[in-house]
């Protein structure tokens, strides 16, 4: 005579996923069916600059209402000769379904080591990026459930980022949020990073404004940008919190911070 | 007729339906504890309002009055916590008056399983109910269905199996005050911490035969951190596309223009600006 | 209305689904089960209440008065047994004032009924009604879902009586003396509670005679040996 799960909302975690389906089965047979995804919240964010590129991610992992375990890195050296990376050059931060990212991490690193064993060198950001897409778009029919997000430095020497959708359409950009709370983040790095909607008081009226002068930002202010952004976030989404794993790719190196969140 | 309306009810089934998301009630995906103590009983709740994975209020109230010595945790869609208790308040202080008596939590208790029961779930309230009356301490659970259940210790909402495993190594069947609130209060933050329903502050409120005191933010592990950067727009940084002056003559055709007197410093709700 | 939709009348408006818990409901994945013996009845009854897979109440007090020396055994939706139970209770309350004698067991199953039967379309609930009155002694009668009485020497359910048809059939007797009822009872109910995984907690009785009620408490702790209370 037992349910066997409760109906009440309290009880299954939020009323919300991916697909927005409706959960009350409309007439006909109810389907009971193997659902292959599971949404493990948490944000990245990359910014480049000129001559760096910064690539964070929270380290909270969740299912529903659940925090799976407060230390879980979404954001992954890639490409170095030896399983500790230390000389790798290249960051992938993934972020969606947890075990799709792993998979698609392990796989990129893999091919990004034997790139550097048969050409000698390491793989360019640029190539990395194309290669990336195509071993998403590989899997169209069946995807990573991830929205990954690639930083390093290109050829001359300056911040590069490249998005991706979870099926490979990608583009270099100059900073991008990603994950549960995107929608929250990408506005205010717009207005910060790029300083959109700022314009330069008394230049003008109406549409005759003059924008303000976009100069890139240095090291420490992107630092302060993004732990901003995170301990934002961390107050309005559930799904956020815990840790802030932060990426610094220099030419001498890749850098790694990790300062505490909020763990409510 | 008074009451609900629901004339709306089938049509949005048949949206629903057909796809359409239905709009999302604010949910006090929660956790709210009560426990009896030596004389009295405490209610604890935490102070986070949810919509979907979006915090909607970080220091909600969920401790809701019933009468001065009967109050009431609320868990489930915050407006029907709300109406709900505030009813049944409402029901509650007339039918004191009309018996001349102090009002019972038991009565309390039954208007709402009552109330919950003849609405068929459909109003979401998950309620604790505490209080003392002149037989003693009263705890109580209720369910939006309108069962309910009494314990000496209860939990409720999201958070209830985080709170509830600390009640069951924790609890003791004599305590004070003091380790009750200390216990009810640590039962708030398993939840706060380890359901992500649950957040921010944690409300108490303690009542004994003499008095209710109700402790708002009776702890703030939560509080936000220093921002690194200043955010402080030079006036004048957002474009003014085209602007419009209305008379306070013009406005008062509309709303109530009231004057402020000599000295009388306008009140409002403080908003939090950076420096 | 919200029901599951494998709990839905089948078009031939007969079949009644087992699963009918509206949504959400709190459920008594139960075990309850009322004798009769020598000198009157016994109710017996686990503990245990379920929201899915959390119990929601281990000590859950599932054997509900209704007048002095009438009472009943409440299984399926909380909410709706309550609802029922706290209905009947006050029916017969004004019945023993109105008429100056309190009611017999049968005119309380007789309510119990009414209200399971006229709103079986609404409700979950299966109780089992016992009672000692001065007429007619200890009797024992059962409404299962769609809302018919049966008057039984003995009744069993809830999720849990599954397990027990064999051993209640095979150690019944008639005119049992109290202690070998309780043991019947505790017997029957702790084979329950062992294979239902709905069903669990304490054990707990109210035993029906002309001295009145009185009630039984057995824990887990001791293997439901001990009596407490």
């Amino acid at each position: 005579m037992s349910a066997m799960f409760s109906q009440n909302p309290l009880m299954n975690g939020p009323n919300y996923s991916f697909n927005q389906a409706p959960s009350t089965a409309a007439a006909g047979n109810k389907e009971h069916g193997f659902y292959p995804y599971t949404d493990n919240g948490g944000s990245t964010l990359a910014i480049s600059g000129s001559d760096f590129t910064i690539v964070a991610g929270d380290t909270r992992s969740t299912s529903g209402y659940n925090i799976n375990t407060r230390y879980s890195p979404k954001v992954f050296k890639i490409g170095g000769t030896t399983s500790s990376q230390d000389d790798a050059t290249l960051v992938l931060s993934v972020v969606g379904f947890a075990a799709d990212g792993e998979a698609l991490k392990e796989r990129l690193d893999a091919i990004v080591k034997m790139y550097r064993y048969q050409h000698g060198k390491p793989m360019s950001v640029k190539a990395c990026a194309q290669r990336l897409s195509t071993i998403l778009y590989g899997k169209r029919f069946f995807p990573y459930y991830v929205t990954a997000i690639l930083g390093g430095l290109d050829e001359e020497g300056n911040g590069a980022v490249y998005s991706y959708d979870p099926v490979g359409s990608y583009e270099r950009e100059q900073c991008r949020a990603a994950g549960a709370a995107a929608s929250l983040i990408m506005p205010f790095l717009d207005n910060q990073v790029n300083y959109k909607n700022q314009y330069i008081p008394g230049s003008g009226v109406g549409h005759a404004l003059v924008e303000r002068e976009k100069i890139p930002l240095g090291r420490t202010e992107v630092e302060d940008v993004v732990k901003d952004a995170f301990d934002s976030a961390v107050e309005r989404h559930i799904e956020v919190g815990d840790g802030l794993q932060m990426f610094v790719i220099t030419k001498s190196g890749i850098e790694e911070k990790y300062l505490p969140l909020k763990r409510d | 007729m008074p009451g609900f309306d629901f004339s709306n009810h089938t049509r949005n089934a048949a949206l629903h339906a057909r796809g359409v998301p239905l709009p999302k009630a604010t949910s006090t995906g929660t956790t709210i504890v009560g426990c009896i103590f030596d004389g009295g009983v405490v209610i604890a709740a935490d102070t986070r309002a949810t919509s979907g994975p979006i915090v909607a209020d970080k220091n909600c109230e969920k401790l809701h009055y019933i009468a001065p010595q009967i109050w009431c945790a609320g868990a489930g869609t915050a407006a029907d916590t709300e109406f709900t208790t505030a009813l049944i308040s409402s029901q509650l202080e007339l039918h004191s008056l009309s018996t001349g008596r102090k009002p019972r939590v038991v009565t309390c208790m039954t208007m709402l399983k009552q109330h919950l029961f003849r609405h068929q779930g459909h109003i979401g309230a998950y309620l604790v109910v505490a209080g003392v009356d002149p037989t003693g301490v009263g705890l109580f659970t209720v369910h939006a269905h309108g069962s309910t259940d009494k314990l000496p210790y209860v939990t409720m909402g999201s958070g209830s199996l985080a709170a509830m495993s600390v009640f069951e190594t924790q609890w003791k069947a004599t305590m004070t005050e003091q380790e009750a609130v200390t216990l009810a209060s640590n039962a708030i933050q398993a939840g706060i911490f380890n359901d992500l329903g649950s957040g921010s502050n944690v409300d108490v409120a303690i009542i004994t035969k003499d008095k209710t005191t109700l402790k708002r933010g009776y702890v703030k592990p939560n509080e936000r951190s220093k921002k690194q950067k200043s955010y402080v727009f030079k006036r004048g940084t957002t474009a003014v596309l085209n602007e419009k002056i209305i008379t306070k003559e013009e406005i008062s055709k509309y709303v109530t223009v009231h004057e402020l007197e000599g000295g009388e410093t306008a009140v409002g709700e403080k908003m939090d600006i950076d420096a | 209305m919200e029901f599951g939709t494998s709990g839905m009348l089948n078009e031939d408006g007969i079949h009644v689904d087992m699963d009918r818990l509206k949504k959400g409901e709190v459920n008594l994945g139960t075990s309850i089960m009322a004798i009769n013996f020598k000198d009157g009845v016994i109710l017996g009854a686990d503990s245990r209440t379920t929201t899915g897979a959390y119990i929601a109440n281990r000590v859950t007090d599932k054997l509900t008065q209704v007048h002095d020396t009438i009472w009943c055994c409440r299984s399926g939706s909380a909410a709706d047994t309550q609802a029922v139970a706290d209905m009947v209770h006050q029916n017969l309350g004004m019945y023993g004032i109105m008429n100056g004698r309190p009611p017999t067991t049968q005119t309380a199953a007789a309510l119990f009924q009414e209200l399971c039967y006229e709103n079986k379309d609404r409700l979950s609930a299966g109780l089992i009604i016992a009672g000692w009155d001065e007429r007619h002694g200890g009797q024992v009668y059962s409404i299962p879902l769609g809302g018919s009485l049966h008057k039984q020497s003995y009744a069993i359910g809830g999720s849990g009586s599954t397990y027990i048809y064999g051993y209640c059939d095979a150690n019944w007797k008639e005119g049992m003396d109290e202690e070998a009822a309780v043991n019947f009872v505790k017997g029957a109910l702790q084979e329950a509670i062992k294979w239902d995984g709905s069903s669990g907690g304490v054990i707990r009785m109210v035993v029906l005679t002309k001295k009145g009620a009185n009630r039984h408490l057995y824990l887990p702790d001791t293997q439901y040996a001990v009596r407490h209370e």
